[in-house]
């Protein structure tokens, strides 16, 4: 059975958006900031060729901000500049070459202000009015803490740092606005076709009916489309307006990796209290993001990164403390995992350097710990539904030979001067879904399944296949429920004017949200069907019973479910230049149910793929404000020589609230990929990390200081 | 004016000799199989060949293919391997959101063209110029295998 | 509003010859890296300042050959193709695989990787420890120039502008003898751009050091290669003793000087640099492997 979009895909004829030509199209480019943080004194253009026009901030018919939570993101910065490439206007016209010459001519003076280019600094200064964004705290009382630490054997202090993610998605970032008289169709490469659409009836300050939002085939999101294109969508659609032309804007790649979102870098304190033997009596984390430029969906970022501080792990007395601060750099957001990478990067790794304080293998000492059924979570909700990860690790201990590697690898290193071999496990989770009552207060999910008068079945959702595979797998629900061959399904690219807002395409919330809605909406169908009439279902979001999450006390039940992991990672590092080559990646996992084998495989190998690199390969840095690899060799994500096959295994427990009990799937498996590979690295050297990426050039600097502490 | 094969058909283009083939194949003849991804030859997305060889086309001044034989997805399209691999990238599972795959078609048929029984290490190698972000390559390392089993005999060195 | 861009690509070599006699061009032997300097953004031309002339058909310019003991290789001769060509020794068709990827060694050139004139380009170690010389070609007639002499910075060559480099020459490297390693640094496996290239090359009589030779890449402006070092060692036997190889590595220390970029640190280059050649000098063997 192949996938719905696969035809289109394989001959390179499905039109993704820079493919598109319309009638009176022009093409926009945008003039970006030089300076991180400045005031505009005056813009001067040149005079422009007839056809040619500049558009800003004075031409938006709206408010001047991209409407995503707080109203702090310009559309075209008109009086303060906050990062390097903040767009501040629009060139349109008919040739890219004159436009790109006209760019150059434009001239901007801004008055450069002292600015904030490191997350370090802006820690130091988190005090300062506008620094802090966010904060939350949680969790056991502090003077409890204290009085738990002052009996203790010892206590732990570790910080961890976590770098930059790019997401490099294959297709850069595109969207068009095609002009009419009486609306705006904005299409492009997207997650999220309401939150386009919003941004558009604010930035238009339009009627529901005069903005259209479709999306067009998507070359890959991993969180890089989610809310980044409303900001593309808000420029073409008021140049649009402006202009009265269709205008496209595509990015070429070395301004995607240089102005678009990226994973949060973040630092992470841990203090933790160790009786004589090792054990745990209490810890707390203190956790930084580096929300960049503007707050964007930082906040909410935060919140997840600190719902999974503890790891998988019941920690007694366990308290945490998140901030996003602000610095002036490109603004950060969503990605992939969603603050939970960060998050479990570092706990696995303290987890691992408490275990080796405590002499106990490392994944022995975190069994010990692992949550069960029944548990409290670290917010004060349930683990309510049955946890595998016991079966898990056993299983998975089987098929990778850890403990006989592990002594092997000891003794072979013992023999190999230059070539150490390592090998690491992570265990992780991840909440499905939207945090807390999201689902219910503010996402209120609707999903529509039309009828036509020949019995042919359409989804109509909002949800879009980047890739991942949502055409393939919905499809299949509703057939099955319907009876119905899969391939007489029809699920076309979503437009605004024919779905329901079913929520934006992220959390892993789709197959199991979305999923589930239409999987009783197809039994609905069923229900009422008659043959040769046109049909109409919908199906509303019902909120699963749990502990209220309350966002201010930060307790409850943070997610309605949880999907799990057990990776194990085998490299082999070379001392002398610190290259570290996979050998043998393992990974087991808890999604609930799967619908699609193929479709979760690809979410398996790509996820374990980009979340290994986040570990040891890919590295993005930022100076004084500017990216500093505009390449994507710089930058450097796996090629198919960087990966090895991956044995990897599904082990079903079903979710009540799932469709046929499936859970989210497409953030977990990039999760543990980064803690695996530093444990593995860690193995191999026996020295300890305190950050990722481990690059060849941390690996060597730490190698050189272990030789001067041994002399 | 510039002369060249273009899929079996001769062609004429009075772009300019710095041109990109990528752009001319793009905007002037319509050709939208041929992808970009990063224009600087870095990821593969753009792979057409030249004279039988893969290339990037996005490295390919125009004037330099002066009566060259250039060859694009679309021209491969109708061919008995296309069909082996597009059944064998469909069964593999190889295909996720797709952007990289007329390029990854385009390497899979020039590594088999010239090696047509490849090992896996060979299969990484012959598509290590083709970024891919969403599948990991394991499922299109799978399908070019696939590819090579299926096809067996059509994949003859020229 | 796009101006007229002149290029030239002519049957023959002498015809190229004599038109880079009239004018200052920009020679394109492939152009894997002179798109990418010049490319522009999404959608365009690169914006090359001069008139432009292909080189990369001519077949004059693609002959490898063998003469007494030198190799000869065409300067337009793709990586491809000398990765399929059985004169081409071992250790550089390493160092060529080392190169992007398929596709880019398809269309990329020797002669065009010698005169991008990169710190870290793939095959430049090589060549130093091959001791290659450079055929050029004008209208006026031939000369013949040392690589080391060539390259003079980054991206700085010593090509007037009426010549073209024609051949690669790697003299005596059909002889036997010798045992020559190549390593690439690269934050990837494919497509990846040097962090440190390093080659090393040494001959022995017996166990003692007849020739030893050795070049590091992307560690500075141009390859390091030091003959003055490399000859301290000549007499000495193998295996070396710690004192020698510290000595050496020590020399190297002091002019090895390389810097932080968006790819790597400086003291990374550094470390690597002199790790790969400690490494190399403390061979129990050396085998021949040309």
């Amino acid at each position: 059975m192949p996938r719905k979009d696969h035809k289109g895909k394989v001959s390179g004829q499905l039109p993704y958006i820079s493919d598109v030509k319309v009638e009176n199209m022009v093409y926009g480019v945008l003039y970006r900031s030089t300076i991180a943080y400045g005031r505009i004194k005056s813009i001067q253009l040149p005079d422009l060729p007839e056809g040619y026009e500049a558009v800003g901030a004075e031409e938006i018919p709206g408010p001047n901000y991209v409407k995503i939570i707080k109203e702090d993101q310009p559309i075209f910065a008109n009086e303060w500049v906050n990062y390097i490439g903040e767009p501040i206007l629009m060139l349109v016209g008919a040739d890219l070459n004159i436009l790109y010459d006209l760019l150059e001519k434009v001239k901007i003076d801004i008055e450069e202000h002292q600015a904030i280019y490191t997350l370090e600094e802006a820690i130091k200064q988190k005090s300062a009015p506008g620094v802090t964004m966010a904060s939350y705290e949680f969790g056991e009382i502090l003077d409890t803490i204290t009085s738990i630490e002052l009996k203790a054997h010892q206590i732990i202090e570790e910080e961890y740092d976590t770098g930059y993610q790019e997401h490099v998605y294959l297709e850069p970032q595109g969207m068009l606005a095609i002009y009419k008289d009486d609306e705006i169709v904005v299409q492009g490469s997207m997650q999220c076709l309401y939150y386009i659409k919003n941004a558009l009836i604010n930035a238009l300050a339009c009627g529901d009916d005069d903005v259209r939002v479709v999306q067009s085939p998507t070359g890959g999101g991993f969180g890089g489309k989610e809310e980044f294109p409303s900001m593309m969508a808000c420029h073409v659609a008021v140049a649009a307006k402006a202009v009265k032309k269709s205008v496209m804007l595509v990015f070429d790649r070395s301004e995607d990796m240089v102005v678009t979102t990226k994973r949060h870098p973040a630092k992470l304190r841990y203090r933790t209290a160790l009786d004589r033997k090792g054990n745990i009596l209490s810890m707390s984390v203190d956790l930084f993001l580096d929300a960049g430029a503007n707050e964007g969906l930082s906040s909410v970022v935060l919140q997840r990164a600190l719902l999974n501080s503890a790891g998988v792990y019941k920690i007694p007395h366990f308290h945490a403390k998140g901030y996003v601060l602000k610095t002036h750099t490109v603004p950060n957001g969503a990605f992939r995992g969603f603050g939970a990478p960060q998050s479990f990067a570092g706990i696995e790794s303290h987890m691992c350097h408490l275990s080796n304080t405590a002499n106990i293998d490392p994944l022995e000492y975190k069994r010990k710990y692992l949550v069960k059924q029944g548990d409290p979570t670290i917010t004060k909700g349930n683990f309510r539904d049955p946890i595998l990860m016991e079966e898990m690790i056993k299983d998975l201990l089987n098929t990778s030979n850890y403990k006989k590697k592990k002594t092997e690898f000891q003794q072979d290193n013992q023999q190999n001067q230059r070539y150490k071999k390592g090998i690491g496990t992570s265990l992780f989770l991840h909440g499905c879904g939207f945090t807390g009552s999201g689902e219910r207060d503010h996402i209120k999910a609707k999903v529509k399944l039309v009828k036509s008068k020949d019995d042919q079945v359409s989804l109509k959702i909002s949800n879009s296949d980047m890739g991942q595979g949502i055409f393939t797998t919905l499809s299949k629900i509703v057939a099955k429920e319907l009876d119905l061959p899969y391939e007489e399904i029809l699920f076309p690219y979503p437009d605004t004017k024919e779905v329901p807002d079913s929520g934006p395409t992220v959390a892993s919330r789709t197959t199991m949200i979305v999923g589930k809605l239409l999987e009783r909406a197809a039994k609905k169908l069923k229900s009422q069907w008659q043959t040769g009439v046109e049909q109409e279902v919908v199906e509303n979001y019902v909120h699963r019973e749990m502990i209220p999450w309350n966002e201010k006390t930060f307790t409850g039940d943070a997610y309605p479910a949880y999907s799990w992991g057990v990776n194990i990672v085998e490299v082999e590092v070379d001392t002398l230049t610190g290259n570290v080559k996979l050998e043998k990646v393992y990974a087991n996992y808890d999604v609930g149910k799967v619908i699609d084998d193929r479709v979760m495989k690809g979410q398996i190998d790509g996820g374990l793929a980009q979340g290994l690199a986040y570990g040891y390969l890919e590295k993005m840095t930022s100076k004084e404000g500017k990216i500093q690899q505009k390449s994507i060799s710089d930058y450097g994500p796996p090629t198919s020589l960087d990966v090895v096959s991956i044995e990897s295994k599904i082990f079903d427990n079903p979710y009540a609230d799932g469709p046929y009990g499936a859970k989210g799937a497409g953030e977990l498996t990039l999760i543990g990929g980064a803690p695996a590979v530093q444990a593995a690295i860690e193995d191999a050297l026996q020295t300890p990390f305190q950050q990722i990426p481990v690059t060849p050039e941390v690996i060597i600097d730490s190698l050189w200081m272990k030789e001067g502490e041994e002399g | 004016m510039i002369t060249f094969t273009l899929n079996g058909r001769k062609v004429e283009t009075d772009a300019p000799p710095t041109a990109r083939l990528l752009d001319v194949i793009r905007d002037d003849y319509e050709l939208i199989g041929t992808k970009e991804g990063c224009g600087e030859g870095e990821c593969g997305a753009c792979s057409v060949f030249v004279n039988n060889l893969l290339q990037n086309s996005c490295l390919i001044p125009i004037g330099s293919i002066e009566g060259a034989e250039i060859i694009t997805i679309e021209g491969i399209m109708e061919s008995e391997q296309f069909k082996i691999l597009d059944e064998s990238y469909s069964h593999a599972g190889g295909v996720q959101c797709g952007y990289c795959i007329p390029g990854m078609v385009m390497a899979s048929a020039a590594l088999l063209s010239q090696n047509p029984h490849p090992s896996e290490a060979e299969i990484r190698e012959g598509i290590s110029g083709n970024l891919c972000r969403c599948t990991g390559y394991n499922m299109i390392v799978d399908a070019v295998s696939l590819a090579a089993k299926k096809g067996d005999g059509l994949w003859q060195k020229k | 509003m796009a101006e007229k861009i002149t290029a030239y690509r002519f049957d023959q070599l002498d015809q190229t010859l004599s038109q880079l006699n009239k004018e200052n061009c920009a020679i394109i032997a492939g152009g894997t890296d002179v798109m990418v300097m010049y490319k522009s953004r999404r959608g365009v031309p690169p914006k090359i300042p001069k008139p432009i002339v292909f080189i990369d058909h001519l077949s004059e310019l693609k002959r490898v050959y063998q003469k007494h003991k030198d190799l000869y290789i065409g300067a337009c001769s793709t990586y491809s193709e000398l990765l399929e060509n059985p004169l081409i020794p071992g250790p550089l068709k390493k160092a060529i695989k080392t190169i992007a990827a398929p596709a880019i060694r398809n269309r990329g050139t020797l002669g065009g990787n010698v005169c991008n004139a990169s710190p870290a380009g793939d095959t430049l170690p090589l060549l130093y420890v091959y001791n290659a010389k450079l055929l050029l070609r004008s209208v006026n007639g031939e000369r013949i120039v040392a690589i080391s002499d060539f390259i003079q910075g980054v991206r700085r060559i010593q090509r007037e502008r009426n010549e073209i480099v024609a051949e690669i020459i790697l003299p005596s490297v059909m002889e036997e003898g010798a045992h020559v390693v190549f390593e690439k640094v690269g934050n990837r496996n494919a497509d990846a751009i040097a962090k440190v290239g390093f080659a090393g090359y040494i001959r022995l009589n017996g166990a003692v050091i007849e020739d030893a030779r050795f070049a590091f890449g992307a560690v500075g402006p141009t390859m390091v290669r030091s003959v003055d070092i490399e000859k301290g060692l000549f007499g000495k036997t193998i295996p070396l003793a710690d004192t020698d190889i510290a000595q050496v590595v020590g020399a190297f220390d002091k002019i090895i000087k390389p810097i932080d970029d968006q790819r790597s640190t400086a003291i990374y280059r550094k470390t690597v640099a002199l790790n790969l050649l400690r490494y190399f000098l403390s061979m129990n063997q050396y085998q021949h492997n040309q």
